[in-house]
């Protein structure tokens, strides 16, 4: 009787077990997400997850991957590296997540890259631009690291190779917030410099929120360096924009403007005419495939993509090709996959990754001319 | 560097230290009378930036009218805070009214971002790009005005604590407050009148200033710490010793601004206050006599 019921209740776990197992399977593919959705940079985290659902939706719309469904998991960072440890290390323990995807801060990224490493699964990487994560990914370091989106140091080389040509790199200062972002911008052009044998004029970094830039500011016009290199992004972009105006100027920007968030008035003036960006993605650039998804992005939001859009938008496809390709969703055999992508980018390449993990899109130098952002050339990076 | 130079930066310094001072006075009237540090104070000065930009953008107030309607809610706000929430407090109960601001900071700050967004936004008025230019000198209009307005509230408040009854009222209360009673003041209507006139400064603070800076959930956060570092150095609960400290503090910012890395300059506020602690606990213009 003993023997018979322990077989009864044996049989009902495998059976549960089973249940259960099925029940997973028939579910959505879950993605794990840490983003800012509040904070200083949470402009930047909503358009990234903006740019996430709008592929996901796409590859849904066209049927999931594997038979099912794709979902992702967003959480909010805040843009600090302990709040991202946090939730990624409870998505992690979860292990329901097939991969990891972006972080959106370079700070944030550093922070969660031993994590994923750890416990084996992919970290897609869509925003943060800081060098030093493709450093660490790849051949001798983290295996699970993917980088979609250039590399500040391939960015910022394209760039004074650009600048350079017309002999504008010499005499640059250097104005960035003092964080991955900006220090990665600085480094980044100071190497890209150091290769044709000059540096940066100054170099000045400012505290994220501080709402008043007007000594810094009136500090770098005394010394009138040919070119101003911004990094600033979100509201310090927007004050530094309207107290730059409002001291005059006079000295056109550089590094990476975030040309499309300049107030229309500013913009229109011809203020900041001669200002040379770089960066991954402009909505403006005339590709089908770009002018498809502006479309797109533009009906879902009524506002137009910005490169965090985009890049969240390609990573994310990145990611969907590779599980499909994979026939599985086992965290080991997505990585394999990532490492063999060959995904036609709408901006008209091909994105491949490289021996560091790192895609080698192209990089858009935008330059302003008669209040317009005129896209005057793209380099591979 | 040419004369333009100096000039220049001493000016910016003046403006960002009456900028200061709009937001500190309010927060060491509150202090002084009360004895309670808001930690809401930024959020009061984050919501009347918020009001100013709806009124400016969506409804299509001019800016002065704007700048009355926001103080005029920030006050009715401030009498409404004091009623419900700070008028509970007791003299002892410091931690409960550092816990109760604080809570009241983040249900406001987050209360915020759900209803707005985190996304900046920029306050348009007829004078936002002009600028008054002086050789090599500039300042923006809406920079000018935010300083009026500042110097305006100072003279303003002044005049009420040193030429009016209720002021002499509001000094006696914060002085003391059991011989405020005995001699016939009501400490609560004081104080009420106090919170709604420190909540209507910092409203004023946020329409002032929603044309200068981007507004966003977030902005009030950076102001306060300063506008708290400046109420130490001034002396804790003294107005007139807040404003100055604010106007010394943005002149010494701006300059070192102009020689030192900015890092270094953000930080003199508080290695100011820190000296200040150390050397004259009571603050520069302190005498142990608030207000």
């Amino acid at each position: 009787m003993g023997k018979r019921r322990l077989i009864i209740a044996g049989a009902a776990v495998v059976a549960l077990a089973f249940s259960v197992l099925a029940r997973a399977q028939e579910g959505p593919i879950m993605i794990g997400s840490s983003i800012p959705l509040t904070g200083g940079v949470a402009t930047f985290g909503q358009h990234s997850r903006w740019g996430s659902e709008l592929a996901v939706a796409e590859a849904n719309a066209r049927g999931g991957v594997l038979g099912r469904k794709l979902e992702i998991d967003f959480q909010d960072n805040r843009c600090n590296p302990a709040e991202a440890v946090k939730s990624v290390t409870q998505m992690l323990a979860e292990k329901k997540y097939v991969a990891i995807l972006d972080g959106l801060c370079s700070s944030v990224v550093l922070a969660i890259m031993p994590l994923v490493e750890r416990a084996g699964v992919p970290l897609v990487v869509a925003n943060a631009s800081a060098t030093s994560i493709a450093e660490r990914s790849g051949v001798g370091g983290n295996k699970w690291t993917f980088k979609v989106n250039p590399t500040d140091a391939s960015m910022l080389d394209a760039l004074i190779g650009w600048l350079d040509k017309d002999g504008k790199a010499n005499n640059i200062a250097f104005l960035g917030e003092d964080t991955d972002f900006g220090r990665a911008g600085s480094t980044g052009l100071e190497n890209a410099l150091k290769k044709r044998n000059l540096k940066l004029a100054t170099v000045d970094f400012f505290q994220k929120g501080a709402p008043d830039f007007t000594p810094v500011f009136t500090k770098i016009k005394a010394k009138k360096p040919a070119l101003l290199a911004l990094y600033a992004v979100d509201a310090d972009f927007q004050n530094a924009m309207r107290q730059w105006y409002s001291l005059g100027g006079g000295i056109p920007l550089t590094g990476r403007v975030l040309v499309d968030q300049v107030p229309r008035e500013i913009m229109d003036s011809g203020f900041l005419d001669g200002t040379t960006s770089v960066q991954p993605y402009d909505p403006s650039v005339d590709t089908p495939g770009n002018r498809a998804f502006v479309e797109a992005f533009k009906k879902l939001h009524n506002v137009p993509p910005i490169l965090v859009s985009f890049e969240a938008y390609e990573a994310t496809k990145v990611l969907i090709d590779a599980i499909r390709r994979a026939g599985s969703t086992n965290p080991a055999a997505v990585r394999d996959a990532l490492v063999t992508t060959k995904l036609p980018s709408i901006l008209g390449t091909v994105i491949e990754f490289d021996d560091h993990n790192l895609a080698h899109n192209n990089a858009i130098i935008l330059t302003i001319k008669g209040g317009k952002v005129v896209v005057v050339g793209m380099s591979k990076t | 560097m040419d004369l333009s130079f100096y000039i220049q930066l001493l000016l910016n310094g003046i403006v960002i230290g009456v900028i200061y001072a709009l937001v500190a006075m309010g927060l060491s009237l509150i202090f002084g009378v009360l004895e309670i540090v808001n930690f809401a104070h930024g959020e009061f000065y984050m919501l009347g930036a918020m009001l100013a930009y709806f009124l400016s953008m969506n409804v299509g107030l001019g800016y002065w009218p704007t700048v009355l309607v926001v103080t005029a809610v920030a006050v009715a706000l401030g009498y409404v805070l004091y009623e419900a929430l700070l008028g509970s407090l007791r003299a002892q109960s410091f931690e409960r009214s550092i816990l109760l601001t604080l809570g009241l900071s983040m249900v406001l700050q987050n209360g915020a971002v759900f209803l707005f967004t985190t996304t900046p936004r920029m306050m348009q008025t007829p004078y936002s790009y002009r600028n008054i230019i002086l050789g090599d000198v500039r300042v923006s209009v809406m920079r000018l005005f935010a300083l009026g307005l500042g110097l305006l509230a100072f003279g303003a408040l002044y005049l009420i604590l040193y030429r009016t009854r209720v002021g002499r009222a509001m000094r006696g209360a914060a002085q003391n407050r059991e011989a405020a009673l005995m001699v016939g003041i009501d400490p609560r209507a004081v104080s009420r009148l106090a919170v709604a006139i420190g909540i209507g400064l910092s409203g004023l603070a946020g329409a002032a200033l929603a044309p200068v800076y981007a507004v966003h959930p977030l902005m009030g956060f950076s102001f306060v710490f300063k506008a708290f570092a400046i109420i130490i150095i001034g002396g804790l609960g003294n107005i007139s010793g807040a404003a100055l400290a604010a106007v010394a503090l943005g002149i010494l910012e701006s300059v070192a601004g102009g020689f030192l890395p900015l890092v270094m300059a953000d930080a003199l506020a508080f290695i100011a206050m820190i000296v200040i602690l150390l050397l004259r606990p009571q603050g520069l213009f302190g005498r142990g006599v608030r207000v």
